[in-house]
């Protein structure tokens, strides 16, 4: 077999066997439909498509739908290709193996890079293929459309895929050879994502002169082209779909172009980026010795913190899904986007308690870190197995680190978000009352998810905590629990916003205790019985 | 200090990795677990530790039962496994702390216990830098000191030598005959015969998940003048 199909199918191989590694579906169809809960999760995305779609229609423009999906999946890509380029080619532990073996430098990029390739293949289904499909789809079968849709599709992940590697290659080699490396990639990458995020949202606000903008607009394609200035590659895609054989060509040929500059440097990249990464020893951080006493349960949580805090790559992701709305708070405030009139308008009155218990409960929502606690230890789970500790406690003081993150997270973005949206005591209260409602169901419910999963054998840090079934269970129940809170808000409708969070709050809190009823009475065996 | 009642273990996969193990050490001894690969030696060690349950039998240390109460049943003993896989983003000393707070050891032992073991394995000056920094036996020496720094009744090892140096190797037997002198009981796996030969007041043989043999060497060896490897070798032939 050519090497570069059989490295890549060992890749693969690898990526989907941890996947699916321990389902505990000991009927095999069962094993295979459980394979296909992430498709439940593409519903919310769907919604949210048939809504833009209907927007763009009611303008008469609906194929703005794909070009407005495309930006924001490449945008979303890059993100998600960050922590993963990272894990997959700085710390995955099969580099030493690879290095040794006679294959091209290239074949070893790229073989890499299509593991990466069908995760973020699978986040481009849930909002751009789901836009190809209904545009294909609403208003009878576009059959060219839906083909040169998937085409287009399967090509998606690729761009953002490829500018992000040869940005982050020689980025990490230089952010790594310090002594405080694992510092230095956490924080490099935060600014690396921070000046992403800056440089989107001043390319998206740049002023056209209004005389420029009315031309635009009369011209056939005068919208399209406002919207994809942003990135032209989500012009040629939208006008390949609707059929321009030029624009096709001229978007496969975008990509074509990006794969050729990437094979052309990824011996240089190789070399100079992977190989000088991964010869720098480890970092021997020199401190006094101490002897302290603390308490099993301050040490405990430390121990689960520090196992974030250690590992760039935990670190990187638990920064990504708990602190970017942090992040990007930080930025709109700075580039003027959301100023402090939000807090005048009349028309968002109502509404503001709503964005507000919203915001601060978005590192609740987006973090899954209690889902990972046992899989982040990976091999060293037995340490605390064979400690004086009980099953019980172990489990709690798990629980109890993802709180102090989640909640550190939430109160960091409430005082934030206070600066733009001013709120009386009462109404922080009770936005506060519901996010800690939200954070202890969502940390506890997670916690059953890794101790029925809990993942132990991963070969590189990624695996561990995004590209498992353990993500995807976790942000369905997500999925689950909004769908119900928003038939609850629609069914209330008259009510105060205040009281609808207040029995929103309520139901979490009484989910919670279920939730915790049922880990120490009935997941503590579960736990002794997981095998290190 | 240790007794090992009729345990199995049964795996998901039907597999049988021990069966009807009994077992009793007493308090002072040192014992030697040996056996080839896949005999049921690490999944023995997992059940008595805690780590996993047994799917038959009971197994108490110091009279309390791992499975009824386990923390009680934790204080007494210490464990070393066979790869020094620890949460290494962390400093040395950080490492022996937490061990300490576990085992709930004062301030003032816990300054001499860490100095006298990390002395002794030459890892003192190394304790202000993280771990991961470290060599393979290195780590080995950072686990068996905070193993041997709460002064454990019963201290469990699964292959304490592999990848230690000749002159730690031979601290640690040192330590060993010490921990027991003092009256500590010492349980542990090896592959090295000469090892268990020339330390252990007791020799435990299993094979097939099953005990073949659990004596003294003396005992073991009265009715012929074979070293142990040539038993053990007898002993664990496949038909």
């Amino acid at each position: 077999m050519n090497k570069f199909i059989s490295l890549t199918k060992i890749q693969v191989l690898d990526f989907f066997s941890k996947y699916t590694q321990k389902l505990n579906v000991k009927n095999k169809y069962l094993g295979i439909l459980v394979m296909f809960v992430p498709v439940l999760l593409v519903l919310p995305a769907a919604q949210l498509v048939l809504e833009l779609y209907h927007t763009f229609l009611m303008v008469g423009f609906p194929e703005l739908t794909i070009t407005y999906m495309y930006i924001a999946n490449t945008i979303l890509i890059v993100f998600s290709s960050i922590p993963l380029i990272i894990s997959i080619f700085f710390y995955a532990k099969d580099l030493r193996l690879i290095a040794t073996l006679p294959i091209r430098e290239d074949t070893i990029v790229f073989s890499k890079l299509a593991s990466i390739y069908i995760y973020l293949l699978v986040i481009s289904c849930f909002f751009l293929g789901n836009s190809i499909v209904l545009y294909g789809t609403i208003g009878g079968l576009k059959v060219v459309s839906l083909l040169v849709g998937i085409l287009a599709l399967l090509i998606s992940p690729l761009v953002p895929m490829i500018i992000a590697t040869i940005v982050l290659l020689p980025f990490m080699s230089v952010i790594g050879s310090g002594k405080r490396r694992n510092l230095m990639v956490v924080v490099g990458n935060l600014i690396l994502i921070g000046a992403i995020i800056f440089i989107q949202m001043i390319s998206s606000n740049i002023q056209m002169r209004p005389e420029e903008l009315n031309n635009l607009l009369l011209q056939q394609d005068g919208l399209l082209m406002v919207i994809g200035r942003r990135f032209p590659p989500s012009i040629w895609l939208t006008k390949m779909i609707e059929g321009s054989m030029l624009h096709g060509l001229l978007f496969i040929a975008f990509n074509f172009v990006l794969l050729w500059i990437l094979r052309g440097l990824a011996k240089t990249l190789y070399n100079r980026a992977l190989m000088k990464f991964n010869q720098e020893g480890a970092p021997a951080v020199r401190g006094k010795l101490y002897y302290k006493s603390k308490s099993k349960g301050f040490q405990m949580v430390r121990r689960h913190i520090n196992i974030i805090l250690g590992n760039p790559i935990f670190f990187l992701n638990t920064v990504l899904t708990i602190f970017v709305p942090i992040l990007m708070f930080v930025i709109v405030l700075f580039t003027g986007e959301v100023g402090m009139d939000i807090s005048k308008s009349e028309a968002l009155a109502s509404y503001r308690l709503f964005i507000y218990t919203a915001v601060i409960t978005t590192p609740a929502i987006l973090g899954s870190l209690s889902a990972t606690v046992i899989t982040r230890e990976g091999k060293a789970f037995w340490e605390t197995k064979v400690l004086p500790v009980s099953a019980k406690d172990n489990i709690r003081y798990r629980i109890y680190s993802t709180l102090v993150i989640k909640l550190m997270g939430s109160l960091i973005l409430g005082i934030l978000v206070l600066f733009v949206i001013p709120m009386d005591l009462t109404s922080i209260l009770i936005a506060m009352a519901f996010c800690i409602a939200a954070t202890l169901f969502f940390s506890s419910i997670d916690m059953i998810i890794n101790i029925e999963r809990p993942f132990l054998n991963w070969t590189n840090p990624t695996a561990a905590v995004k590209n498992n079934l353990n993500i995807l269970l976790s942000l369905l129940i997500r999925a689950i629990v909004g769908f119900l809170g928003y038939g609850l808000v629609k069914l209330l409708g008259g009510w105060q916003v205040s009281s609808i969070i207040l029995i929103l709050c309520g139901l979490l809190f009484v989910f919670y205790i279920i939730t915790r009823y049922v880990i120490y009475e009935m997941y503590v065996e579960k736990f002794i019985d997981i095998a290190p | 200090m240790l007794v090992v009642k009729n345990v199995s273990k049964i795996y998901t996969n039907n597999k049988k990795a021990v069966d009807n193990l009994d077992l009793e050490i007493q308090k002072g001894e040192i014992i030697g677990f040996i056996g080839p690969n896949g005999a049921g030696k690490t999944t023995t060690i997992r059940m008595i530790t805690g780590m996993i349950a047994p799917t038959e039998g009971t197994i108490e240390i110091n009279g309390k039962d791992i499975a009824r109460e386990s923390v009680e049943a934790k204080k007494n003993f210490t464990f070393v496994p066979d790869h020094p896989t620890i949460f290494d983003a962390i400093k040395g000393i950080d490492y022996l702390n937490f061990i300490a707070d576990m085992y709930e050891v004062d301030l003032k032992q816990r300054k001499e216990q860490i100095e006298k073991y990390t002395r002794a394995f030459h890892i003192y000056d190394a304790l202000g830098q993280t771990i991961n920094s470290y060599s393979h036996g290195m780590k080995q020496k950072l686990l068996i000191s905070g193993a041997l720094l709460p002064n454990p009744n019963l201290f469990i090892l699964d292959e304490p030598m592999v990848g230690l140096d000749p002159h730690s190797a031979k601290i640690l037997k040192d330590i060993m005959r010490e921990h027991c002198e003092r009256g500590g009981t010492v349980f542990f796996s090896s592959h090295v015969l000469e090892v268990v030969e020339n330390l252990c007041h007791r020799v435990v043989i299993i094979h097939r998940g099953r005990p073949i043999a659990c004596d003294t060497l003396e005992n073991i060896k009265k009715s012929s003048s074979a070293t142990l490897e040539e038993i053990f070798l007898e002993m664990t032939k496949d038909e």
